[in-house]
């Protein structure tokens, strides 16, 4: 079926309930439908088995406008069927939670409440999201007449327990990890609740590292939205320059020339291997395997040396501008790189062999924390998480963009859905990026590096979709016409594959729960939003004030 | 308790006592590392910094899992609002002489994440600060800079005076009067 017909198969789904069609682009269908009508049509939508939830987009659409946007996303390869719920900002917003048909959209509506103060019906879940505990109630930040007067910090008592704070009530045992803490190399937080060495409940709370860029963005021009963009996250910072940068390319209609077409994906291949094996080393570290994280890191360098010396940087690489990229790959870069993947194809293989064979390694790997591929569905994984129980979410090959039409790339799966098959699916795809960017270097199509792009960009909405490390990032995009985007929503792939540690992490052993995090590659940076902690009291001989004065008069010495 | 000991020692003893100790605290400085809400750019960085190619274990610096047995405090980030408490919580729990290093530009001043509603500023707002190494994200070179500056001045049991661009004198001569116990 091709992308028209599957939007037809959308829309006959849809019916009557579909109050005004439009289709943005050829790959999208745009349907608004009543409130009412919302539960009915997602519940139609998703028995039909079209496609998956790939994020919820709130905005306000201002004062003048007067309006509230609630927008939920499908994707079905290359086809997105957006259902768009609007009602009245100056009333309190009431959706219908739709968390019972699809559990991950939970995530997506206490976003919409805590960012927008969306009220979602059903959602019996009203703790805090990824704003800080010291936010005042009834503050919303993503609202258009939000002020950072009305955001000062309600007061918080210095002395009192954090909630993160360790507590022993009756029987149960909770261990508290983070936000400080040796298995955790970014700040989140995580309470298990074991009986003995079992963990019987698993829940965590992120936020520490939330910083308010989507929000930020609306008060900065398109270009220097691009650099701030680039440092959501310090990993996949080239891709998330690159959604961006794509998604305002569609908006102002300007074709990027393909010779920086294939230079994106170049570099987005060596962020991949670099991504790859930094998670490797860290993946390695947290089973103990020291020996492979210092290896791992030490072949790392080899990619930190291409990417600077191609862009300039280690990290944080910039290559992108808007409308190309700025850095050119001449006779000597292009050496450069094929030795380097060529001394990294040898390692690669090295390493597959280590993680297949190695049988303390695989003590740790096989047959943990598996997922089946129903179950992979279910939580709607993405990326190599979901790769691995043989769920093919992979944009580069769903829905190819740029240079991926030119420069194809396949998709790496597994079936056995353990931690030993995300190993695998992550060392393989490597072996598969090595080839594409060789391609790459051997046949750069000639051209100019960029074209330019207005200041300002034509009124629209765009949805750019693009395969980061970890998975799919989408990023939504709207225009009013000026010189600052309207709304940009990121919505990235950690936060579809959290469910997979708390779900796994039942029932297994506390030891290998640093193995599960490891194993779906989280990136704090990027997802910062979060499933909240309660505090349940313990009893304490001495006062908090107490306990922390002598620890402070303890460690004075 | 232990300074009951060393205070009745004689001056000589004393002498000696804190020449081994600068000795040892140079040759194992161990690092706690907190990020208070960075992009990673600066902690992958940082991580890179200790592993083969830049190895600063050379050094007997090692990263070291718990405040309780660190010295050094190596902060990344421009403090969010959530991470703040975490933060000074997290330096208070270190034994003295601790040392806080500043890792990046967004940890100085903010940098890109200046103005977002969730930032606090900098780290040197919530917990002193002695070394600044700027850069989005600095190079391990530049890391490894940092901490040899660090290691000058606890060899000389002074304070290293930390410079930010705006800082004031006042400012500069408070922090040297904090000389290392
Ligand atoms: S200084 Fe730059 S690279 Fe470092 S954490 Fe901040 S934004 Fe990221």
């Amino acid at each position: 079926m091709n992308t028209e017909q599957v939007l037809k198969q959308a829309e006959n789904l849809l019916g009557t309930w579909n109050k005004e069609t439009s289709h943005p682009d050829p790959t999208r269908l745009d349907a608004v439908v009543d409130t009412n009508d919302l539960h009915a049509s997602v519940q139609a939508v998703h028995e039909a088995g079209w496609g998956y939830l790939t994020a919820i987009t709130g905005s306000d659409l201002g004062l003048v406008d007067g309006r509230m946007e609630i927008l939920y996303h499908f994707c079905s390869g290359p086809a997105v069927l957006t259902l768009r719920v609007r009602q009245s900002r100056d009333v309190q917003v009431v959706v219908p939670s739709i968390a019972d048909v699809i559990p991950p959209a939970s995530f997506f509506e206490r976003e919409l409440q805590e960012m927008l103060g969306i009220h979602v019906e059903g959602l019996n879940n009203s703790d805090r999201l990824f704003i800080s505990d010291d936010w005042p109630e009834g503050v919303y930040p993503m609202r258009a007449d939000f002020t950072l007067e009305q955001a000062a910090p309600v007061s918080v008592s210095h002395a009192a327990p954090l909630p993160e704070e360790g507590v022993v009530s009756g029987n149960t045992f909770v261990v508290p990890i983070g936000p400080q803490h040796p298995a955790l190399k970014e700040p989140g937080h995580f309470e298990f609740t074991v009986d003995g060495e079992i963990v019987t409940a698993a829940r965590m709370r992120l936020g520490y590292a939330h910083r308010g860029i989507e929000k930020a963005a609306e008060k900065r021009n398109w270009n220097q939205n691009l650099y701030l963009f680039e440092r959501v996250c310090g990993i996949c910072s080239h891709t998330h320059a690159m959604a961006y940068s794509m998604g305002v390319e569609k908006l102002a209609q300007v074709e990027v020339p393909l010779r920086a077409q294939a230079i994106r994906e170049l570099v987005a291949g060596l962020e991949r291997v670099h991504s790859h094996l930094l998670w490797l080393g860290v993946a390695a570290h947290e089973a103990g395997f020291d020996t492979l994280f210092m290896y791992s890191w030490r072949d790392r360098e080899t990619v930190m040396n291409l990417l600077e010396q191609i862009t300039g940087n280690r990290v944080n690489y910039s290559a992108n501008v808007l409308g190309g990229v700025k850095c050119e790959i001449g006779p000597e870069q292009s050496r450069s790189v094929k030795e380097g993947l060529t001394y990294l194809e040898g390692r690669i293989r090295h390493y597959l062999d280590v993680v297949t064979t190695d049988v303390m390694f695989l003590n740790r790997t096989r047959g943990i924390g598996t997922i089946s591929f129903d179950e992979a569905v279910r939580f709607g994984l993405l990326g190599p998480t979901a790769r691995a129980s043989g769920l093919v979410r992979d944009v580069r090959v769903e829905a190819p963009y740029g240079a991926y039409l030119r420069y194809p790339v396949s998709a790496v799966t597994e079936t056995n859905g353990d931690l030993e098959a995300r190993f695998v699916v992550r060392l393989k795809e490597l072996l598969v990026s090595c080839f594409t960017m060789r391609t790459i270097v051997d046949n750069l199509p000639e051209g100019p590096l960029s074209v330019r792009v207005p200041r300002k960009i034509p009124v629209g909405e765009t949805i750019s979709r693009m395969e980061a490390p970890r998975g799919e990032l989408f990023y939504y995009i709207r225009s009013s016409g000026g010189e600052t985007p309207a709304r940009i929503h990121v919505r990235t792939p950690s936060l579809c594959n959290w469910v997979s540690v708390l779900e796994k992490a039942v029932g297994r052993q506390l030891a290998d729960v640093p193995m599960l995090i490891a194993g779906m590659d989280p990136c704090f940076s990027c997802n910062d939003r979060m499933v909240t902690v309660s505090r349940s009291g313990g009893s304490q001989t001495w006062s908090w004030e107490q306990l922390r004065q002598h620890g402070i008069e303890y460690y004075k010495r | 308790m232990a300074t009951n000991v060393f205070d009745m020692c004689p001056a000589s003893w004393k002498q000696v006592i804190s020449e081994v100790r600068t000795w040892a605290r140079l040759n194992s400085i161990w690092a706690v590392h907190f990020n208070s809400g960075s992009c990673n750019g600066c902690d992958i960085e940082t991580l890179a910094t200790l592993t083969p190619r830049y190895d600063v274990e050379r050094f007997g610096i090692k990263l070291q899992g718990s405040p309780r047995h660190a010295d050094v405090l190596l902060v990344t980030g421009p403090v969010t609002r959530q991470a703040r408490e975490r933060l000074v919580r997290t330096y208070e729990q270190m034994p003295e002489p601790k040392f806080v290093i500043s890792i990046g530009s967004c940890s100085i001043s903010g940098g890109v994440f200046e103005g977002c509603y969730n930032v606090g500023g900098s780290v040197d707002e919530v917990v002193p600060v002695d070394v600044y190494i700027p850069g989005c994200p600095p190079r391990p070179e530049a890391i490894i800079n940092g901490i040899i500056q660090l290691l000058t001045h606890v060899k000389e049991g002074t304070r290293p005076v930390a410079k930010r661009p705006e800082q004031t004198a006042e400012v500069a001569s408070s922090q040297q009067e904090r000389v290392v116990a």
